[in-house]
């Protein structure tokens, strides 16, 4: 075994552990920071599959952005972490653990069976001009798509704001 | 040399994808408040841009195509958590909690 295969299984089980923490913590603030570990985890899988940009974007945009955000939306929503039976009842969390093995176990079986065309990997690495490249050639109409939609949300989330302060 | 290393292996990135996805799932489910359900959406995007740049590699390595749609797939998700946390905050100022299951009526 070698070492940057240590360092990757190292970087497998962090993210698998941010996952894990994610989803069974009780409360919400912890669940906020396993989604960070799970975030920095897939930046270093994201690093090992040749593609550095993306796993800078991932850090900036979930790290920095997007945990900020849920951050604050758990301190404006409350001390919600105080009381820490997040679940209902056991019996909601047994069906939930069933539904999620089921469909655990049927995805594993269309990977385990499907033919994928060459899993061999070839030694080329896709640089940040070829993805800039694709961006601005054949991409173009998601691109822009993408652009309408984020102002969009922006111009949504500000109506938002002054329509509850209008109610007040 | 480099085939004896773990991870130039498709199915371990699938692996580590489908774990996410589970756990998406399952937060998803049985998560009482919004915003526990709201991070439990992004660990699914996320499975699904791990799966987007893994396919990149090792099935098509010629183009860019699946590393553009993992920046689409931030996008979505930067966009989504915007108006998400919006409406969770419009919520809470009406109802004054955030639970999913006590949320029965839209409007007055």
């Amino acid at each position: 075994m070698q070492f940057a295969d240590i360092i990757f299984l190292i970087i497998i089980f962090v993210t698998m552990i941010g996952a894990l923490v994610t989803v069974l913590s009780g409360s919400i603030i912890y669940a906020m920071i396993g989604l960070v570990t799970t975030m920095f985890g897939i930046a270093g899988i994201y690093v090992y599959l040749n593609a550095p940009f993306l796993a800078m974007m991932q850090i900036l945009i979930y790290v920095g952005a997007i945990s900020i955000l849920i951050a604050f939306a758990i301190m404006l929503a409350g001390p919600l972490y105080k009381n820490p039976k997040e679940w209902t009842t056991i019996t909601k969390f047994i069906a939930s653990l069933v539904v999620s093995v089921f469909s655990f176990l049927v995805f594993f079986k269309v990977i385990m069976h499907a033919s994928w065309m060459n899993t061999k990997a070839k030694e080329f690495t896709v640089t940040t001009k070829e993805i800039g490249r694709a961006l601005f050639d054949k991409l173009t109409f998601p691109f822009e798509l993408i652009s309408l939609l984020i102002i969009v949300s922006i111009i949504g989330a500000i109506m938002l704001a002054l329509l509850s302060k209008g109610e007040e | 040399m480099t085939a004896t290393f773990i991870y130039n292996n498709l199915y371990i990135y699938l692996f580590v994808a489908l774990f996410l996805l589970c756990c998406g799932i399952l937060g998803l489910l049985y998560r009482r408040s919004l915003i526990g359900m709201l991070i439990s959406v992004e660990l699914i995007m996320n499975g699904a841009g791990l799966n987007f740049v893994a396919f990149n590699r090792f099935v098509s390595p010629d183009n860019a195509y699946g590393l553009s749609f993992a920046l689409f797939i931030m996008g979505i998700a930067a966009a989504e958590a915007a108006i998400a946390l919006g409406i969770i905050i419009l919520i809470f100022r009406k109802f004054r909690h955030i639970e999913g299951q006590k949320i029965k009526e839209m409007k007055d």
